[in-house]
């Protein structure tokens, strides 16, 4: 049988060098996430001028969110591609 | 001249197939109809199997002058692609595209499964040297453990080229029987609790550091390993075409059309090697028994250091999630989510499964690269692929 001594080293030696590059890499990693941090892309401006969102109901506000995400869900588009333009209380 | 039409008859029928196939070669045509089988009837890997299996059989009609090594055949210049380190850097510019970073960023300690995982890698290596194998041979089998086919070919066309057939078939067979490989290994080795961790969701990360990553990760790596910048370095690049969002024609071109040309050009060029007199040996036998070592010492070996970090992080990583650090993406990842969901329905472990799972490709690439660092030609300048072309050409110039 052929001596397994070679393969052993090698093997030892291949994974310390795999963990160290990829340890090299979570540093990398960590550095680059700690300086340039996700930040949130800024909200569409808004374009509701209904009056009952301008009047400060905060229900209303809720109310015309959650319709406007049902009715982007319902037609498969974004909900920033819905633009709402009036509101008209019944 | 004289037409004798018994002549005629003779000539032509001494001119077909028929007379010149050799029982080798009858055995051949069978191995290629079983992965034509395999293929078409049990989708195991049909994008890389059926062009293999008819490679194979184009490659072993006889006077097809189809095999790798007719000189001046089709699938002689599609091998050329391999042997010039052509073809495999081209699958990773598609994988590259393809591949979304940013599970492995959000939760960079994933990279430590796909390094674990790479166990596979090593103790196939010391079973090969132990049934006889050249560490070189061994290299390349070994890293049929990384779960990778464009780099087992990668480097195998540069360690043990009369290997490369048996390699490539046993790298990408058991790459489609993932699914059926890991999970009795996953749950064997893991407690009911420990699968039914569910993990926190992952965070955002910035497009910035997206955009950087390919390109630090790059010059690291290659720094630090050189023979692997043909690889790694398409890799990245893909991904750079894929995040920086200002090559969106040659991002979509890499994820479609360029890696289904080059998946054919491989494919094919695999199948041409499968010759009677490469591929009927023991060593095949070998070889795909060590394949299957491979396969779940590898998976064995991310289970296990995802047990050890679902220690240390007191039960916040669900263990299950190591398997993926095996490579084959896309499909380890869903193994983990599948068995996962064994337990718990309501367990989404896909997204974090994907990041050992791209880590692993990169582990894969870095195994490859100490191999190559180890065992491969030692002096750049006559052992890279481009030299040698550009000599060739050279030559040929001033003949």
């Amino acid at each position: 049988m052929p001596s397994l001594i070679e393969p052993i080293q090698v093997s030892i030696l291949a994974m310390a060098v795999i963990f160290l590059v990829l340890g090299i890499l979570i540093v990398v990693i960590k550095t680059l996430v700690h300086f340039l941090p996700y930040t949130a892309p800024p909200p569409p401006p808004a374009r509701a001028s209904a009056p009952a969102a301008a009047s400060g109901s905060s229900q209303n506000e809720d109310h015309i969110a959650a319709i406007h995400a049902a009715l982007a869900h319902h037609l498969g588009k974004s909900p920033q591609d819905i633009h709402i333009s009036n509101i008209t209380s019944l | 001249m004289d037409f004798s039409f018994q002549d005629a008859i003779s000539k032509i029928l001494h001119s077909t197939g028929f007379v010149a196939i050799e029982p080798g070669q009858g055995v051949m045509i069978l191995i290629a109809l079983i992965l034509l089988y395999l293929a078409i009837w049990k989708k195991f890997e049909p994008l890389l199997l059926l062009p293999i299996g008819f490679g194979c059989l184009l490659a072993n009609l006889p006077l097809s002058m189809l095999a790798n090594t007719d000189d001046g055949g089709l699938f002689n210049f599609f091998y050329s692609g391999i042997k010039h380190e052509i073809l495999p850097p081209l699958i990773f510019l598609g994988v590259g595209a393809l591949t979304d970073f940013g599970p492995l960023l959000a939760n960079p300690a994933t990279l430590c499964l796909g390094a674990a995982a790479q166990i596979g890698v090593y103790t196939t290596l010391i079973g090969a040297v132990a049934l006889g194998f050249s560490m070189q041979e061994a290299s390349a089998i070994g890293i049929i453990g990384g779960a990778d086919g464009p780099t087992s070919i990668f480097l195998a066309a540069k360690l043990a080229p009369h290997l490369l057939a048996p390699i490539a078939v046993a790298a990408y067979s058991y790459m489609s029987l993932v699914p059926l490989i890991q999970p009795p290994i996953m749950r064997f080795l893991t407690t009911e609790k420990e699968r039914a961790v569910k993990m926190e969701q992952l965070k955002p990360i910035s497009q910035t550091v997206k955009i950087i990553f390919p390109i630090a990760s790059t010059v690291i790596v290659v720094l630090m390993l050189p023979p692997i910048a043909p690889l790694l370095g398409m890799l990245m690049l893909g991904n750079l075409f894929r995040e920086s969002g200002v090559t969106a024609r040659l991002h979509d071109t890499s994820q479609t059309h360029l890696i289904n040309v080059v998946t054919i050009l491989l494919a094919l060029a695999v199948g041409s090697s499968m010759t009677a007199d490469t591929f009927l040996t023991l060593n095949t036998i070998k070889i795909i028994v060590l394949g299957l070592l491979a396969f779940c010492m590898a998976t064995a070996g991310g289970i296990l250091f995802g047990k050890l970090m679902y220690i240390l992080s007191k039960g916040k990583i669900n263990p299950l999630i190591g398997s993926a650090g095996v490579s084959a993406v896309p499909m380890a990842a869903r193994v983990s989510q599948k068995v996962g969901q064994e337990t718990d329905k309501s367990n989404f472990l896909l997204m974090h499964a994907m990041g050992p799972n791209v880590a692993g490709v990169i582990g894969s690439a870095v195994a490859a690269g100490v191999f190559l660092s180890l065992f491969g030609s030692g002096d750049a300048s006559t052992g890279h692929a481009a030299i040698e072309t550009l000599q060739t050409i050279t030559t040929s110039l001033g003949q």
